[in-house]
């Protein structure tokens, strides 16, 4: 159907529409008690699996994600190009691991693809953290590609440590046009999991097993 | 002793299977000063017609139940949570637009279901008392979404031995006619009730609604189980 | 598919089946996930109001807002389909895939998507459709459908699904979770990257930026809309909120009401295709924006329902659905919420008797997190369907005969009375073991406590004169 023809159906519909009253809100977002938003973080991280590490300083960086990485047995890896802290994917190609290209051509796409069967580890940067979920939210674009935080076993995030924020919908209002200005952005929440066989818990579905956060100071 | 002047709404299902519960509610009324008051040409809420969709004879039942009502004295009292709903809730959508608007107005806001005039209303020292049991205690759904009945039990039978019972804010699945409606699902949804009473160690099993109270008595004595099935109000007054 | 065509009929070939007592555990555990993470966020219940503010003037608005959206996304170089019904998207759909030569075609989880049966429209045109949520892949292996509209598979054990991978990927049999999941990882990670196209739900559209935010666990939503080279979103037509803000409040509801998380593991907000400097992504993006019946709902007095937001707490509350189990509702929209959307979107024949299969006990509305009025429409509904005659002769006529007799107070005490001298020729010690007629739905499981020989009203005139 035609644009008009549907949304003309749609707004006859809403003539006659029984809707009730919306409940009385206030602009403002409820007062949350205060809180130590790394310790918050920390926990909630550790209830969704994920790993905190740090806070680690910046010349510390390279050698904590090679660390994680040699320790997942990893010999591959993704990375973005503009990680917060430089030295990080050199320090892993000088431990032998090969970086995997993730600009996917037009052309070749599949061919491209079928390079990211088994890609151990990827390394990306976050936006924010927001320390009542333990999630990170993740932009992408030039540079910054979403297969990093996907395909790979291993996930590390590296994140400033004034870079958290209490909870999305506070964090949100805060930013109100991020949204509008990215083709994709991601919230991740610890590693990717399913409840659907007996509803027992289990990690790495088809995303990510493990998911590390590496906080700089 | 002078007290408030209470008129009795005693239900179609106390009047008929279960008139000890009425009698143990003007006991129970009467031992904290009420002067009850009966208007006997009362029948039926309207509550089966209505939740069935039969909204023509829910409004004949709700009229004449109006009628009855109104020009009395004093609070309604209703020893069940779901006719209390049914009058100071539902009425208002029945008659919306009708010339019984402020007729229905006045009625229901004088309705309260019993433990609630007891314990909220009156703040009465009433206690049930049951001496050699065990008590559990079942939430009957409209009395505890629809008008919010949680602590009044607590209140009432804080002097009791009383026993968790798992589950015992879900429904026992006797939804009024649902009941015949669809019975292999009331049942299984009352199998799960009852496990969990039996479970619960309890001898005796205690609501605030004689509708769930017949569902669940019927299905225990079908059982053969030998556990008691009361009406918080046999506790606090006689049924003598 | 063969299945009886009332809702008891279906739920009478479940109730106490291995399927319900697995539906029975899961929803339980549901409930307790929930709990826990309701009871920690004090604020939950404001946001909840919120959610409900920000839907219902998304319903009030929804012809604005979609407009608003598609010029967004449009901007951002998406394309914007508007199907009337189910074979207006399918051929949409099929259209895309067809133009684009997309031969596999993996797929996330959509409602939408079972709705509309796009999957056997796709397999018959030859293309070939894999589902890649863990519980829609074993459901797809088992030729089954979806039981619950969170957990899929809800109605299996472990056991049934690792025979079924034994059965229909030849792999040695194993039941143990962990290794399931393995195998299923490894065996859709080749048809994630292999894939020509992706489908996928929309969890909530942005009018403001022409966004759809997609809410997975898994990475399968992700995966989906990132490796293959075209993206069609399906997305019923009420799913939208205004602004990011928004969404952000109605997403903080979400995951608690669902599983009991704070977040889903993924939260995906895409607003258009690959743009050039993009390293990945799809290059085509389309959304297909469905009706299906969704005007004619939102045309009535169960509007309120379109604010649904799909967490399914309402099902895993809902004392019929833990007994009888989704499949027990005859579509992909179950429990409550399935209740009232099903009638709406295909009309009352034959689910006029979806609404009265419930006991009115409220759970539903409790645990909403949009504070649907779930028994308020259930209600409404069936008064459409008794004003339309639906109702067993029974019930109609037993129900206009206790409404005479009770408004006339002398026909009640003859009533009563005559009840009483029944009860005592039929009951043995106080209990009526067998009723004739509709009687009988009664004592086949349960005792009736007998008509008593004294009525209240009778004791009230001895003792108490009048």
């Amino acid at each position: 159907m035609d644009r008009d023809s549907f949304l003309t159906r749609v707004g006859r519909a809403s003539l006659t529409s029984q809707l009730p009253d919306s409940p009385p809100i206030s602009a403002d977002l409820p007062e949350l008690a205060a809180a130590d938003l790394l310790a918050l973080f920390r926990s909630r991280s550790q209830t969704v699996n994920a790993v905190v590490h740090g806070p680690v300083t910046r010349h510390g960086v390279p050698r904590t994600v090679t660390g994680i990485a040699t320790g997942h047995n990893a010999s591959s890896f993704m990375a973005w190009d503009d990680l917060p802290t430089p030295g990080v994917t050199s320090a892993l190609q000088a431990v032998g691991m090969e970086r995997i290209d993730h600009v996917v051509p037009l052309g070749s796409r599949i061919e491209h693809n079928l390079g990211y069967r088994d890609v151990g580890v990827g390394i990306t940067g976050a936006e924010v953290a927001l320390a009542e979920s333990g999630s990170v939210v993740l932009v992408h674009g030039d540079g910054r590609p979403r297969m990093a935080s996907l395909v790979p076993d291993v996930h590390i995030v590296l994140l400033e440590i004034e870079r958290l924020d209490r909870t999305l919908a506070l964090w949100a209002q805060k930013n109100p046009t991020l949204v509008t200005e990215t083709t994709n952005l991601v919230l991740v929440t610890g590693p990717s999991r399913t409840g659907d066989i007996e509803q027992q818990l289990n990690l790495g579905v088809h995303g990510p097993r493990h998911v590390h956060i590496v906080m700089i100071k | 002793m002078e007290g408030p002047q209470v008129q009795l709404f005693v239900t179609c299902l106390v009047d008929v299977l279960a008139p000890q519960v009425g009698r143990a509610t003007v006991d129970a009324l009467e031992e904290v000063g009420c002067d009850v008051a009966f208007p006997s040409d009362q029948g039926c809420c309207g509550q089966p017609a209505f939740n069935v969709g039969l909204i023509d004879d829910a409004r004949r039942m709700a009229a004449h139940t109006l009628d009855v009502l109104d020009g009395t004295e004093g609070s309604v009292v209703v020893p069940s949570g779901s006719c209390a709903v049914m009058i100071a809730h539902h009425y208002r959508e029945l008659f919306a637009d009708t010339d019984r608007e402020e007729q229905v107005k006045r009625v229901s806001a004088r309705v309260r279901e019993l433990t609630q005039f007891l314990v909220d209303e009156l703040g009465s020292s009433s206690r049930a008392r049951c001496e050699g049991c065990t008590v559990a205690y079942h939430y009957s759904c409209h009395g505890l979404r629809e008008l919010g009945l949680e602590h009044q039990a607590d209140v009432l039978l804080q002097d009791t031995t009383r026993v968790e019972l798992e589950g015992d804010k879900e429904c026992c699945g006797f939804g009024g006619l649902f009941a015949i409606e669809m019975p292999a699902v009331s049942t299984a949804i009352m199998d799960d009730k009852l496990d969990r009473i039996e479970a619960s160690g309890a001898d005796t099993v205690i609501s605030g609604d004689v509708s769930c109270l017949i569902h669940i008595a019927g299905g225990l004595r079908r059982r053969g189980s030998q556990i008691e099935v009361k009406h918080i109000v046999e506790l606090i007054g006689d049924g003598t | 598919m063969n299945q009886p065509v009332t809702f008891l009929g279906r739920a009478e070939a479940l109730i106490g089946t291995h399927e319900a007592d697995a539906v029975d555990n899961g929803v339980r555990n549901f409930l307790e996930l929930r709990e826990k993470a309701v009871e920690e966020l004090p604020a939950l219940a404001d946001l909840r109001d919120r959610a409900r503010a920000i839907r219902l003037h998304a319903l009030r608005h929804l012809d604005r807002l979609l407009a608003h959206f598609a010029d967004q996304l449009q901007a951002a170089g998406g394309h914007v389909h508007w199907a009337v019904d189910a074979a207006d998207a399918r051929q949409i759909a099929a259209d895309i895939l067809q133009r684009t030569e997309s031969r596999l075609v993996v797929k996330s989880k959509s409602m939408v998507s079972e709705e509309i049966e796009l999957n056997d429209h796709l397999e018959a045109l030859g293309l070939e459709v894999v589902e890649t949520d863990l519980g829609e892949f074993i459901a797809q292996l088992a030729g089954d459908t979806p039981s619950h509209i969170i957990a899929p598979v809800l109605h299996m054990t472990r056991q049934d699904i690792g025979k079924l991978f034994a059965d229909e990927l030849g792999v040695p049999y194993t039941d143990d979770p962990f290794e399931l999941n393995r195998i299923a990882r490894v065996h859709l990670r080749e048809a994630f990257l292999l894939a020509d196209a992706g489908i996928s739900g929309v969890n909530m559209a942005v009018a403001e930026s022409g966004s759809i935010v997609l809410v997975t666990n898994e990475g399968n939503g992700r995966l989906v809309t990132t490796a293959p080279r075209v993206h069609i979103a399906l997305m019923g037509m009420e799913r939208i909120v205004s602004r990011w803000e928004d969404a952000a409040v109605v997403l903080e509801t979400l995951a608690r009401s669902a599983t009991g998380q704070r977040l889903s593991v993924y939260t995906n907000v895409i607003t258009g295709p690959r743009q050039d400097d993009d390293p990945d992504g799809p290059e085509e993006l389309h959304v297909i924006v469905i009706d299906n019946g969704r005007s004619q709902i939102l045309a009535g007095e169960t509007a309120e329902i379109l604010a649904c937001i799909r967490c399914g707490a309402c099902l895993n509350a809902c004392p019929v659905f833990r007994t009888a189990g989704g499949h027990a509702y005859g579509t992909p929209y179950s429990g409550p919420f399935g209740s009232i959307v099903t009638p709406g979107l295909h009309g009352m024949d034959p689910w006029w008797d979806l609404p009265f299969a419930s006991t009115l006990c409220g759970a539903c509305e409790e645990v909403c997190p949009v504070r649907i009025q779930i028994p308020k429409m259930l209600l409404q509904l069936r008064r459409q369907a008794a004003s339309e005659g639906r109702l067993p002769g029974w019930l109609e006529k037993g129900i206009a005969r206790y409404a005479r007799t009770t408004v006339e107070p002398a026909r009640w005490e003859r009533a009563k009375r005559w009840a009483s001298r029944l009860a005592g020729v039929i009951a043995t010690d106080g209990w009526i073991r067998r009723m004739p007629g509709p009687g009988r739905g009664w004592t086949s499981s349960r005792d009736l406590p007998r008509p008593a020989k004294e009525s209240f009203h009778d004791w009230w005139r001895s003792n108490r004169g009048s």
